[in-house]
C-alpha cells in the first residue's frame, strides 16, 4: 500500500514538470487520472520515438517514461458530455494539477481540495505571462552561467532535467499541502514556478558569489577538481572533499609527496593551488581503467566517480543487487525495464503498476467510477 | 509563524548539501529543525576551521569565525537551530537520545555504516520513539555492493548517468557548475519525509527511508535509460539543443564580448516549440525571409539545418539588447529568457516580488539576499524566519527547553568537550 493510497488526483497539465509530479504521486500510491485533449497530450509528440512491437505504432519515449502508472481519459471540453465528466472527475479529486498560467478554476473550488498550479514563472509577478520551458529555467536560475566552459556559451543541463526537478518540487508542494490538510481538513491553492524550484538548487552558488563580490563563472577548462577527466577507457571524476580522501587517493596513485603535504588537506587550499598538482594527478589517473580505479578507491572509502553510460548503468551490479530497474507489474513482462524508486520507503513502498496508457485508454473505466457513483451519492 | 509543517519537529544529523538542503526545506515549511553538529568533524560545508573568510563578508562584525561565514553552509541551513554534541562520548550520545522522543523525524546523510556504528540505526531509534521517521540519504543506498562506498555530488553526477549526458554537442562529458545531484537528492528527501508524515497522520506509523543519490538522480535522466532499454541507443551530450525542436539554444546578445573569460557576458536563451512560435520569432526578428527559406520550412527542416539556423539567429541576436529581446519574445509566446549570472539572480526584482529571494540577516555574516521559499501555499504560507545558525548557537537553549539542563550543567558539558563551538580543544 502506497503512502498516498487515499488520494485521488486529476492531472490537467501538459508539461514534463506536471507529468513527473503526477507520476511520483502515482508511484507512491495515488490514483491519478490524466485528462488529455482529443489529439493527445503534447508530450506524446516529443522525440525520440520507439516502435511498439505488437502494434507497429510509434510512441514517444519521453511520454512513456513520465506518463506511466496513470490512467488516461480524453475529454473535449467543447462537448457537453466531456465537460460534465471533467466536472465529475474534479469534484471527486483530492488534488487537481494544472499548468495553465492563467490559474483559472475549472469548476467551483472545494475548500478541502488541493489545487496545484505548475507554470514556468508562477501565477503573478512581472514574468507571469511569459512563455518559458526547461531551457529558460536554466537561464534565469543562474545555472546556465556556471555550466560548461568559459570560452563557450552558457550551458543548460541535459534533457529535461530542470523540468524534472520542477516536477519533484511540485510533488513536494502537493505533499506539503496534503500534510496541512491531514490536520484540519482544509485544502488550498499552491503556486509552483518551475524556474523558482530550479533556482532553489542554485542558492549556494548565489550566496557564495555575493560573499565574494563576483559571480561564480564557468571554468576555463575541465580538470580533476571540477569534473570528469580522461582515463584509459572513458572519463572519471575525482572531485575530492575531505582530507583523508586526498591522502588515500594520492597514495594510491603513487604521489606520496602530495599525500604527505598537509597543506593540501584543506579543500580551500587545494582550490587555490590547482596548478601545483592537477597535471601530475591526471597523468597518473590516465593509466587506470575507470572501474579499476573506482574499485580501488572504493576499497579505501574515497569518493570517486566513473562516468557511466546507460548501457553500463543497466548492467551495473550494484543497481542489479538492489533490484532498481523494474518492469510494470501489470504488463506481463513485455514492457521495458524502467528506472526505479527515487527513494525507498519501508512502510509504504514505491510501486510501478502499469506502463503509460494509450490516449484515452481508461475513459470507460474512469467514467464508470467517477460519474455513476457520484450520481449515486458517493463522497 | 505559518507554514504547513508548524508543530512538527526534527532532530537531524544532516550536513553538506543534500542532507542539509532536505532539512532546510522542512524548516522553511515550518517544521522545527534542530541540527546536531559534531565539532570534531565539522560539516564540510562550514569549511575548515582555518578557511579564509570571503572578502565582502570579512570584517563586517566583531568576532567572526570562518566556520560561521561560509556561503555554502549559510545558503542551505535557513530556519534551523544548531546544537553541538560529541556523539562519541557517552554523555553526548545520552543527550542526543534524550532529545529523540521530541522528534517526528530524523534525517542524516552519513555513509550507511555510521549510524549503525553509533548504535542509532532505525531499529535503535524505534526503541526510543516508536513512530519516528528516519530518512537516510547516502551515495548509493543502505544495501548492495556499493553500500559502504562514499560519494558526493561531484562523483554521483558521473555514476548516475548525468555527466555522460551533460556537455556541448559532440564534446566530452561534464559535471554541472555546482554539483547538481545534491539538491536533487535534497528535494527527493524532503518529499519522502512529507509522504511519510502523511502516512503517519493516517496510521500512526513511522518508517525508514533509504535514499540512494545515485538512484534518485538516475530517475531525473531516466528517459535516457528507457531509451536505451527500448532502442539500444546510448545518448551523448546535446549542448543546448533539443531532441525535437529547433531553434533551441543560448545565443549572444548585444554587448557580448569575445573570449568569455573576464569579458562581459550577455546571452539570451530562446526556443520555438511550434510553427506558430517560429512565425512569431521571425516577425520579431524582422526576418520574414526565414519563413520562405526552404532550410527552415518546418521543424524537421530546421532540425536538419540547425547549424545554419543557429548561425542566422546568432547574427540577429548579437545586435539586440538581451533583456528587451527576451521580454519581446516571451510576452509574445516564444520561450525566451536572459541568462542571469549569480549576482543578477540575487538582484532580480521578480524573484524578490514573488518572495523567492528575501534579505536575511546572519549573526556574523550580515544581511544578504537569499533564496528561500520555493513555492507558495495560499493558506499556510511559508517564510524564512531564521538565518543559518552559528555552530552550536542553540545548544544551551534547546537542552534547557527539552531536558531542563541548567546553565551550570551546560557549562560542565562544554568543559568536558561534549558541546561548545569551534575547533575542538
Amino acid at each position: 500500500m502506497g503512502a498516498l493510497a487515499d488520494i485521488r488526483v486529476v492531472d490537467l497539465t501538459s508539461s514534463i514538470a506536471g507529468a513527473w509530479c503526477s507520476r511520483l504521486l502515482a508511484d507512491f500510491g495515488a490514483d491519478v487520472v490524466v485528462v488529455e485533449p482529443p489529439e493527445g497530450c503534447p508530450l506524446r509528440r516529443l522525440e525520440p520515438f520507439a516502435v511498439d512491437a505488437s502494434t507497429g505504432e510509434r510512441f514517444s519515449i519521453a511520454a512513456a517514461y513520465v506518463m506511466a502508472n496513470k490512467q488516461s481519459v480524453v475529454i473535449d471540453e467543447a462537448n457537453g458530455e466531456g465537460a460534465a465528466l471533467l466536472a465529475a472527475l474534479i469534484r471527486r479529486a483530492h488534488v487537481v494539477l494544472t499548468s495553465d498560467a492563467s490559474g483559472r478554476t475549472l469548476v467551483e473550488e472545494r475548500p478541502d481540495q488541493v489545487h496545484v498550479s505548475i507554470t514556468p514563472h508562477g501565477l503573478d509577478g512581472a514574468r507571469a505571462g511569459w512563455a518559458g520551458n526547461d531551457l529558460t529555467a536554466w537561464a534565469l536560475s543562474g545555472w546556465a552561467s556556471v555550466n560548461g566552459l568559459a570560452d563557450r556559451p552558457p550551458l543548460k543541463g541535459s534533457g529535461s532535467n530542470a523540468s524534472m526537478v520542477a516536477g519533484i518540487g511540485a510533488f513536494a508542494a502537493t505533499l506539503a499541502a496534503l500534510v496541512a490538510r491531514d490536520r484540519d481538513g482544509q485544502g488550498q491553492r499552491v503556486d509552483v514556478a518551475e524556474t523558482e524550484v530550479l533556482a532553489t538548487t542554485f542558492s549556494p552558488s548565489m550566496l557564495r558569489s555575493l560573499y565574494q563580490g563576483r559571480p561564480e563563472a564557468r571554468d576555463a577548462r575541465v580538470d580533476m577538481t571540477t569534473g570528469p577527466v580522461p582515463v584509459r577507457d572513458g572519463y572519471f571524476a575525482l572531485t575530492i572533499s575531505r582530507a583523508h580522501f586526498w591522502r588515500d587517493a594520492m597514495n594510491l596513485l603513487g604521489l606520496t609527496d602530495l599525500a604527505e603535504d598537509q597543506r593540501f588537506e584543506a579543500s580551500w587550499y587545494r582550490q587555490q593551488h590547482r596548478d601545483d598538482y592537477v597535471p601530475r594527478v591526471e597523468e597518473r589517473m590516465a593509466q587506470w581503467t575507470k572501474m579499476d580505479l573506482f574499485d580501488a578507491l572504493a576499497t579505501l572509502r574515497v569518493v570517486a566517480g566513473p562516468v557511466l553510460t546507460m548501457d553500463e548503468l543497466t548492467a551495473n551490479p550494484h543497481l542489479r543487487a538492489r533490484e532498481y530497474f523494474t518492469r510494470p507489474a501489470s504488463g506481463g513482462g513485455a514492457d521495458p525495464e524502467f528506472p526505479g524508486a527515487p527513494f525507498r520507503m519501508s512502510g509504504t513502498p514505491w510501486h510501478l503498476e502499469r506502463p503509460a496508457p494509450r490516449t484515452g485508454a481508461d475513459l470507460e473505466a474512469v467514467r464508470a467510477s467517477a460519474v455513476e457513483p457520484a450520481l449515486g451519492g458517493d463522497e | 509563524m505559518s507554514g504547513p509543517l508548524i508543530g512538527y519537529r526534527g532532530v537531524v544529523l544532516t550536513q553538506a548539501w543534500a542532507g542539509a538542503f532536505c532539512t532546510e526545506l522542512l524548516g522553511i515549511m515550518g517544521a522545527e529543525v534542530i541540527q546536531v553538529e559534531v565539532r570534531k568533524r565539522p560539516d564540510s560545508w562550514r569549511g575548515g576551521y582555518d578557511a579564509p573568510i570571503a572578502a565582502r563578508v570579512a570584517g563586517r562584525t566583531e568576532g567572526q569565525h570562518s566556520w560561521n561565514n561560509s556561503g555554502l553552509f549559510n545558503a542551505v541551513n535557513l530556519n534551523k537551530q544548531s546544537i553541538t554534541l560529541d556523539l562519541q562520548t557517552p554523555e553526548g550520545m545520552a543527550t542526543f537520545k534524550r532529545l529523540l522522543p521530541e522528534a517526528d523525524f530524523m534525517a542524516e546523510n552519513f555513509s550507511p555504516r555510521v549510524l549503525g556504528n553509533l548504535g542509532i540505526g532505525y531499529e535503535d531509534l524505534r526503541q526510543i520513539k516508536p513512530d519516528i521517521i528516519l530518512a537516510s540519504l547516502s551515495a548509493y543506498g543502505a544495501t548492495g555492493p556499493y553500500f559502504n562506498v562514499p560519494g558526493i555530488g561531484g562523483t554521483i553526477e558521473p555514476t548516475s548517468g548525468m555527466s555522460g549526458l551533460l556537455g556541448y554537442e559532440g564534446g566530452q562529458p561534464l559535471n554541472s557548475g555546482s554539483m547538481f545531484p545534491d539538491p536533487v537528492a535534497g528535494w527527493y528527501g524532503f518529499s519522502a519525509i512529507l509522504a511519510a508524515l502523511h502516512h503517519r497522520e493516517r496510521t500512526g506509523e513511522g518508517q525508514y527511508i533509504d535514499l540512494s543519490m545515485m538512484e534518485a538522480n538516475l530517475t531525473v535522466v531516466g528517459e535516457a535509460a528507457l531509451e536505451y532499454a527500448l532502442t539500444g541507443q546510448i545518448r551523448g551530450p546535446l549542448g543546448n539543443r533539443h531532441r525535437t525542436f529547433a531553434p533551441h539554444g543560448i545565443y549572444p546578445a548585444l554587448g557580448q564580448s569575445e573570449g568569455g573569460i573576464g569579458g562581459h557576458e550577455q546571452w539570451i536563451a530562446l526556443a520555438a516549440e511550434s510553427e506558430a512560435q517560429w512565425r512569431t520569432l521571425c516577425g520579431i526578428a524582422g526576418h520574414p525571409e526565414w519563413l520562405t527559406d526552404a532550410r527552415f520550412a518546418d521543424n524537421a527542416a530546421r532540425k536538419a539545418n540547425e547549424d545554419a539556423l543557429d548561425g542566422a539567429i546568432t547574427a540577429w541576436t548579437a545586435t539586440q539588447p538581451r533583456d528587451d529581446l527576451a521580454r519581446a519574445l516571451a510576452t509574445a509566446g516564444v520561450p525566451a529568457a536572459p541568462v542571469f549570472d549569480a549576482l543578477e539572480v540575487a538582484d532580480d526584482t521578480v524573484f524578490r516580488e514573488r518572495g523567492l529571494i528575501t534579505e536575511v540577516t546572519h549573526d556574523e555574516a550580515g544581511a544578504w539576499p537569499q533564496i528561500g521559499v520555493p513555492f507558495r501555499l495560499a493558506r499556510t504560507p511559508a517564510a524564512v524566519t531564521r538565518p543559518a545558525p552559528l555552530q552550536g548557537q542553540h545548544t544551551a537553549e534547546v537542552l534547557a527547553r527539552f531536558l531542563g539542563t541548567t546553565a551550570e550543567e551546560y557549562e560542565e558539558l562544554v568543559r568536558k568537550g561534549v558541546t561548545g563551538s569551534g575547533p575542538p580543544d
